[in-house]
């Protein structure tokens, strides 16, 4: 046993000989570490790529980035010239092995390539550049010997670009997994049992490969246990992944889906998938994205009450409280019907969005939260109402519909009430949708990659958690004592908001003007302007003291002004106004977003970020004036070199659509910081700080150091 | 003594086949053992109920172990707890015809020149006890409260590394939770990933 002939010498030596870093062990020379460029010569500011080369003795390996239940990845260390820039390592797909006692590692065997690109400034003084870089290993064969070397590059400068070693790098690139295909082409989804992740990936290219892993890619302290399958069939896998440390909101893992033609094969090719990592504060709560959907239930709930405070509803809750105020002298079991009438009003738009949602999911269109908004004509609509509703409050006439067709419907008075509850109650929640507070974000985020039935479970918990405090008021009216008393007053508090509502409708005309341009907004208003003139008319003429004719007329002229205005404003001159894009909302130093610009930022080595916006988006808007276009933030943009791109969704564009589902996100504002070519982005929390902005920007100086 | 000591050894092994594959997580009951010492005495963890009990995954042939050995780090600790009252047992599971497998005499000569200060080292060629707490690592650790409860488990310190340089600027992860726990304070870190060399296991296993 060599071994212990070795420690019986006395520990002192092995010990001498393991900080000198041993490559020999036996007189055998473990690993051979090189370095090699792609290119014969260096261009100014031409990115190419070096690789370290390691080359193994038979039986010995080093390490994948997640070793596994032993062993160390390999990390290299660069001393590049100022201005010079590195991205990360790209890892080629290991091989997996399993040694006795179930350990089971991720490794490279006999030969391995850690490519990794370099930027070199756009002005290169010296005629030739010394690249060097410091390799740390731990190789292992029964026992582990760690290694490391100093390795060095000369390259001279060139001003042609030319292709070396194109064998190798082409042997490894090909072993890098690819990203994650499209959703149309594939799914990934993660759920949660007990301490079990389990991943389900379907596509309809895994029936080409007959053997499918799952190597994963722990983040921070996780400990995760042996990936494995748990069922396949002709377009779907499920892998159970174990995760054994407590991180009970661990809802998803970064890995690689490896596929072969048998286990460890060399035609072995993979997708990445990865779970975007959520930039938390520690002051701030807000929501992981792990959660069982008992916490996703509980999270719609939490949000559908915070829906009460957005200043989306505000006014109109405003309204309703003034409504119970109202009924506050009325028998108890007459308000609690009221509030139950209001409540219903709350689930029915809820139900209803769920089944809609789902009708469009199966008829195949893309649908997200707060699309509804990117429809100009949802928010004319919408517009209609706010205007409809202030000059109610206002006095210029009153809401009677009941008495001719709801009063034969419902018989009674009393019942008048709670139908204007109900549809209150639909109101309050059609405003509430472009509200996506961060908990709703991820609930409804949540809800959209599940079935239908948990989609309704899930917009059923966010009705709940709006209507609570109205059933507790209505249920308990003892508490409306906490309300002021009715009075003279409530006529002004009612005409006050009615200027609510107003300003209101000035926020849906600025939308509609950011989708349709100044002539759009001018045309809508127009039409309100005639909206409001009927409204006008049926409290002015449609009294019961007017006579039947006179009603008669006064009615047919309001429907034809309605039509007219209609026909000519929205159908004509709104219908023709221009679509005025990103550039409006584009100002100063942001690009507009494209796939293609984005792509091909990061491919030069920049680093990205992308706002995703929206014309309609009040946090959007807020976050954008307090952080993106503070003093401070701008600078640490300019000085980490950061490519900034705006996404404009307030037209619903259809690719950005597509990448706010990518990242789990039923709407916007969505903030991603994509540090360097090959890192995993950075999706910032919705209600963004500078704190947590200037953090991240600091470390990707240090990630392309 | 000798039924007794044969029971132990049974449930041992039972426990070990029961808990074969999976980690007994942080909190729950730490299973008992029994096995030899370097000095042949026979060392259980039901004896030292009552008292803290530090439980280290050994190999002299592993870099990662030899990393805190060779530093005296390891030492310094044994010594700093073992003096405040804690238990600590080194354990060797490596299996016979692997590399750190040691009988007797080679793990004496072993303890004697890295002048190691644990409570004992215990000898378990069959990796029973590797097997009844999920070790795959060496060094790996576990700290067992006095009401037999595994209060930590994972690695030793934050730089999974072999290089003992490293070692000043780590957080020890034992250190801690030893420090925490003697203090009555709850372990606000109590688990981690275990990293190093892995324990090694009979082929047949």
């Amino acid at each position: 046993m060599p071994s212990l002939r070795q420690l019986s010498i006395t520990g002192c030596v092995i010990l001498l000989a393991f900080s000198a870093r041993a490559q020999n062990y036996q007189g055998k020379e473990l690993v051979k570490a090189s370095l090699v460029a792609d290119t014969p010569a260096v261009v100014p500011g031409k990115s190419f790529n070096v690789g370290l080369l390691l080359r193994m003795a038979p039986g010995w390996h080093t390490y994948w980035k997640y070793s596994g239940d032993a062993g160390l990845p390999t990390e290299i260390k660069w001393n590049l010239p100022p201005g010079w820039k590195v991205g990360e390592i790209q890892w080629p797909i290991p091989l997996k092995t399993i040694d006795p006692g179930d350990i089971l590692t991720y490794g490279y065997q006999d030969e391995v390539l850690l490519i990794q690109e370099i930027t070199p400034p756009a002005k290169i003084d010296d005629s030739s550049i010394k690249l060097s870089a410091q390799a740390d290993w731990l190789v292992c064969e029964k026992i582990c010997i760690p290694g490391s070397a100093t390795l060095s590059l000369e390259l001279p400068k060139s001003t042609v670009a030319e292709a070396k070693n194109t064998d190798i790098f082409a042997r490894y690139q090909r072993l890098l997994p690819k990203r994650f295909p499209d959703s149309n082409a594939a799914a990934a989804n993660w759920s949660r049992t007990g301490s079990d992740l389990q991943l389900k990936v379907t596509s309809d290219q895994l029936a080409n490969y007959q053997t499918i892993d799952f190597f994963p890619l722990p983040q921070g302290n996780t400990v995760v246990g042996h990936p494995a399958v748990e069922s396949r069939d002709g377009s779907g896998i499920t892998f159970k992944v174990p995760v054994e440390s407590s991180d009970k909101d661990l809802s998803s893992m970064p890995g690689v889906l490896v596929f072969s033609s048998s286990p460890n094969s060399n035609d072995r090719t993979g997708w990445e998938l990865g779970a975007p990592t959520i930039a938390a504060h520690d002051d701030l709560q807000l929501p992981k994205p792990a959660r069982g959907l008992f916490g996703f239930l509980l999270f719609g709930f939490i949000g559908g009450f915070i829906l009460n405070l957005m200043p989306c509803v505000l006014p109109v809750i405003s309204l309703k409280i003034f409504g119970f105020i109202q009924h506050a002298g009325k028998d108890r079991r007459a308000i609690f019907r009221n509030g139950l009438a209001f409540i219903s009003g709350i689930f029915v738009w809820f139900v209803g969005l769920a089944l809609l949602l789902i009708a469009l999911k199966a008829a195949g269109h893309q649908i997200t939260w707060a699309s509804q908004f990117t429809n100009p004509y949802f928010v004319l609509a919408l517009s209609v109402v706010v205007l409809v509703f202030a000059l109610d409050l206002f006095g210029v006439f009153e809401i009677t519909l009941p008495q001719s067709l709801m009063h034969r419907m419902l018989q009674s008075s009393t019942r008048e009430g709670e139908a204007g509850s109900f549809f209150q109650g639909l109101f309050a929640t059609a405003l509430a949708t472009p509200c996506t507070a961060p908990f709703l974000g991820t609930a409804i985020g949540f809800a959209f990659t599940q079935s239908s039935s948990i989609i309704v479970l899930m917009f059923a918990a966010v009705a709940a958690g709006m209507s609570a405090p109205y059933f507790l008021l209505s249920a308990q009216p003892a508490w409306m004592r906490f309300l002021p008393r009715p009075g003279p007053w409530m006529v002004h508090v009612k005409q006050f908001m009615g200027f609510l509502l107003l300003a209101t409708l000035l926020f849906l005309i600025y939308v509609l003007g950011a989708q349709r341009g100044l002539e759009g907004a001018i045309w809508a208003s127009c039409f309100l302007l005639v909206i409001a003139l009927g409204c006008w008319m049926k409290g002015a003429f449609i009294i019961p003291a007017a006579s039947r004719a006179k009603r008669s007329v006064t009615i047919l002229l309001m429907l034809l002004l309605l039509l007219g205005s209609t026909a000519y404003f929205i159908g004509d001159k709104f219908q023709g106004s221009k679509m005025e894009l990103a550039q409006g909302t584009s100002g100063g130093d942001w690009q507009p977003f494209t796939l293609e610009r984005l792509k091909s930022e990061r491919d030069a080595g920049h680093a990205v970020f992308v706002d995703f916006t929206a014309a309609w988006c009040l946090t959007c808007k807020f976050n954008e004036k307090a952080v993106l276009e503070n003093s401070e933030v701008r600078e640490a943009f300019e000085r980490h070199a950061v490519v900034k791109l705006k996404a404009d969704w307030t037209n619903g564009d259809p690719v950005i659509t597509k990448l706010l589902q990518q990242f789990g996100r039923p709407g916007v504002p969505l903030y991603v910081l994509y540090p360097g070519r090959s890192q995993e982005p950075i999706v910032f929390p919705e209600l963004l700080t500078k704190n947590i902005l200037l953090d991240k920007l600091e470390t990707i100086s240090v990630a392309s150091r | 003594m000798k039924t007794k000591l044969l029971l132990t050894a049974v449930t041992t092994l039972a426990a070990g086949a029961l808990y074969a594959s999976d980690v007994p997580p942080v909190g729950s009951a730490a299973p008992d053992f029994s096995a030899p010492d370097a000095n042949g005495k026979t060392e259980t963890l039901a004896q030292y109920k009552g008292k803290y009990v530090v439980l280290e995954w050994f190999n002299p042939e592993c870099p990662f172990v030899k990393k805190h050995y060779g530093s005296d780090n390891m030492q310094k600790l044994q010594a700093e707890y073992t003096g405040k009252g804690v238990v600590w047992l080194t354990i060797d599971s490596n299996a016979p015809g692997t590399e750190g497998n040691l009988n007797a005499d080679q793990a004496k000569k072993v303890m004697d020149s890295w002048k190691t200060k644990q409570t004992a080292l215990l000898l378990d060629p069959e990796s029973a006890i590797a097997k009844a707490y999920g070790a795959k690592n060496t060094p790996n650790m576990v700290v067992i409260s006095p009401e037999g409860k595994i209060v930590y488990e994972g690695a030793i310190d934050s730089k999974a590394t072999p290089n003992p340089a490293d070692i000043p600027s780590s957080t020890n992860y034992v250190k801690a939770a030893l420090d925490e726990a003697l203090a009555g304070k709850a372990i606000s870190n109590a688990q981690t990933k275990p990293y190093g060399c892995s324990v090694k296991y009979n082929k047949s296993s």
